[in-house]
């Protein structure tokens, strides 16, 4: 087990360098992310939180590799993604990233099962291992029984936990999370965060989430505060 | 190595297809009805075709015909002056300049005129007698079934016989419940002896056909009509190597006589290209105005594709923040058109073929194996070139702007 001690001792999974990203909309432009740099080690249980429109979602979107910075570095495994091309950012997204929404965007009329192999199609990992693993993971959230259930016939905490068993399925180095409570009642909510935990403290895995709701982000092993598109404070 | 698989991409692309099952149908309408037609319209040449070759056929083989007017233009079509309006017939002074110069041949002047039969039974008006000799019904098989009597001789042309031999349907018509041969009919007050019935050619769409006609000996037809004109010969060549020299000849010998527009030599070889250079080009401008609805159909499959992909958006956004790279969003989404398309263009063979059996009832209509997989080579590609647009449109979506998408 990684504990968050030992990241003095250990090299970041993730780093951004100096990252200001901003919009120009006409004339106007918009700075939702200005100089910002942090590291992300191995096992963290990290925390992003801030008041909306403090650009909590674009750092969320350029550690995900689903935007890029205006200008500065971000380095995965010591390595510089900013001139990767499309198809390459693909792939580390699909391998070393697990992605849990908000909505949880599973595709609709399509079964719990199909929905966690969703992934798998765009990987490496050979056809006839694909159907145990789906299997395995469904378990482990305690879907067993509710493999060929489409989403409308899911609660909302139990959809989460599809999505869940979905950015596992790669076995990613980092899972990255945006409010992964936000559209559920607190008690889905808090079985959601015990999850995160148990993912955390029991297999070593590195979490990131974004909440807006200060007592859950204090969940965490770390909090990273933004405000007006700067980090103010860790702790 | 294509990531999806092309089993799993058609998978999930059949799977969204399905899911909007009339959405599809009514997509892949425009190519149900444009490969529908299409199929049709080249049965139809293709049978038309077939049967002009089979009539053809039956003219006989190795025959040289000559025949007064221009029939053929310098392109190897109809001519289109002098076509029916026959200004010369030939004479028994030509016939007999043919029969002095041309060796190894055998000649048969035809000279025909129309006439109404009468049996104790029936009447047929305006049926065609053809006047000719022996060798005419022997090289051309006429009368070949067993009992169904015999061909005239020329010893029988030479007396003025009062013989006929009937064409098949004109002998049902004038004696529908018994045997036609050794009866009598009457031709303007005169009576025949039936001596034989031609064998069935077969049916004929709109035209006369050699089953409507009768033959009798050149003289006995030559009195009926009150002409001794020749209206046409059939030469025989000895053998197919033969026909080029044969007609060379008989176009010297006739030049000799007339000037070169007043008559034709032709084998029926010339006859059939022709027409079926006709039948061709009517049959590529139809299919051609029946692929215009194919063009229509791809842009119904595009606009659809186009609404998927606004539908989709989110799926789209979730699909590449987990990993799908531009181009496996983009064949998924060709695929699909493809899918609806071919579809289209499945269905449509289908009723095409089921649609030309259907005509083949009543009209010789036949599907190629080729007018199929050009059908459903042109529906996959209009898949292809209107499901380009809207699947480049689908790839290139940013994942987090889709994914905000409501």
């Amino acid at each position: 087990m990684i504990k968050s001690s030992s990241k003095n001792n250990s090299k970041p999974v993730l780093e951004l360098k100096n990252i200001t990203k901003s919009y120009i909309t006409g004339t106007n432009s918009f700075t939702a992310l200005n100089n910002v740099s942090l590291k992300i080690f191995p096992g963290e249980f990290v925390s992003i939180t801030g008041p909306s429109g403090s650009g909590k979602s674009t750092l969320m979107h350029i550690v995900g590799l689903l935007d890029n910075p205006t200008s500065g570095e971000v380095l995965l495994n010591g390595r510089d993604i900013s001139k990767l091309k499309e198809h390459q950012l693909a792939q580390i997204r699909n391998v070393t990233l697990g992605f849990v929404f908000q909505q949880f965007n599973l595709l609709a009329k399509t079964s719990s099962l199909e929905n966690v192999l969703l992934p798998l199609l765009y990987s490496d990992v050979p056809k006839k291992n694909r159907h145990q693993i789906g299997v395995d993971l469904l378990t482990k959230v305690g879907l067993q029984d509710k493999m060929v259930n489409t989403p409308a016939q899911l609660s909302g905490g139990q959809q989460q936990r599809v999505a869940i068993a979905r950015a596992l399925v790669n076995n990613p180095q980092i899972i990255l999370a945006d409010e992964p409570t936000g559209n559920l009642d607190s008690k889905s909510g808090v079985e959601i965060m015990n999850f995160f935990h148990q993912l955390n403290e029991k297999e070593g895995r590195t979490i990131v989430f974004v909440t807006h709701d200060m007592e859950l982000a204090n969940q965490a092993n770390r909090t990273i505060i933004i405000k007006d598109g700067k980090v103010t404070e860790e702790k | 190595m294509l990531k999806p698989s092309l089993n799993d991409l058609l998978k999930s692309s059949f799977k969204s297809i399905l899911k909007n099952k009339s959405r599809t149908i009514l997509t892949s309408l425009g190519i149900i009805i444009g490969v529908t037609s299409v199929i049709l319209l080249t049965s139809i040449g293709n049978g038309l075709k077939n049967y002009v070759t089979d009539q053809f056929e039956t003219l006989g083989a190795n025959s040289v015909f000559v025949s007064p007017g221009k029939i053929f233009n310098d392109n190897g079509g109809f001519s289109s002056s002098s076509m029916g309006s026959m200004v010369l017939t030939f004479t028994q002074k030509d016939y007999n300049l043919l029969r002095r110069k041309l060796k190894n041949v055998e000649i048969m002047p035809v000279n025909a005129t129309y006439v109404d039969i009468k049996s104790n039974y029936d009447i047929k008006k305006g049926i065609e007698i053809d006047g000719t000799n022996e060798e005419y019904g022997k090289n051309n098989n006429i009368v070949t079934s067993k009992g169904s009597g015999r061909w005239f001789t020329n010893e029988e042309n030479s007396k003025k016989a009062p013989v006929i031999v009937l064409g098949y349907k004109v002998a049902q018509t004038l004696f529908p419940k018994s045997e036609a041969v050794g009866k009598k009919v009457i031709i303007k007050g005169k009576t025949f002896k039936v001596i034989g019935v031609a064998d069935q050619k077969g049916s004929s769409f709109g035209g006369p056909s050699v089953d409507d006609t009768v033959y009798a000996p050149f003289s006995v037809v030559s009195d009926l009509s009150g002409k001794e004109d020749i209206n046409m010969f059939s030469v025989k060549s000895p053998n197919k190597d033969s026909i080029e020299s044969t007609k060379k000849e008989i176009t010297k010998i006739f030049l000799e006589k007339y000037d070169k527009d007043a008559f034709s030599v032709f084998d029926s070889s010339q006859l059939l290209s022709s027409i079926n250079s006709i039948i061709n080009v009517l049959t590529i401008a139809l299919t051609g105005i029946a692929a215009i609805s194919l063009v229509v159909g791809g842009v119904g499959i595009m606009n659809i594709m186009l609404v998927s992909v606004t539908e989709r958006t989110r799926e789209i956004g979730l699909r590449k923040a987990i990993g799908a790279y531009p181009r496996a969003i983009l064949i998924q989404f060709l695929i699909e058109a493809v899918i609806l398309s071919c579809f289209g263009g499945f269905v449509g063979v289908v009723l095409g073929s089921l649609g030309t059996l259907a005509i083949s009832n009543f009209f010789p209509a036949k599907v190629t194996i080729s007018s199929v997989v050009v059908a459903f080579g042109v529906s996959s590609a209009v898949g292809i070139i209107f499901g380009v647009a809207p699947a480049r449109k689908a790839s290139k979506l940013s994942p987090i702007e889709a994914l905000r998408y409501e």
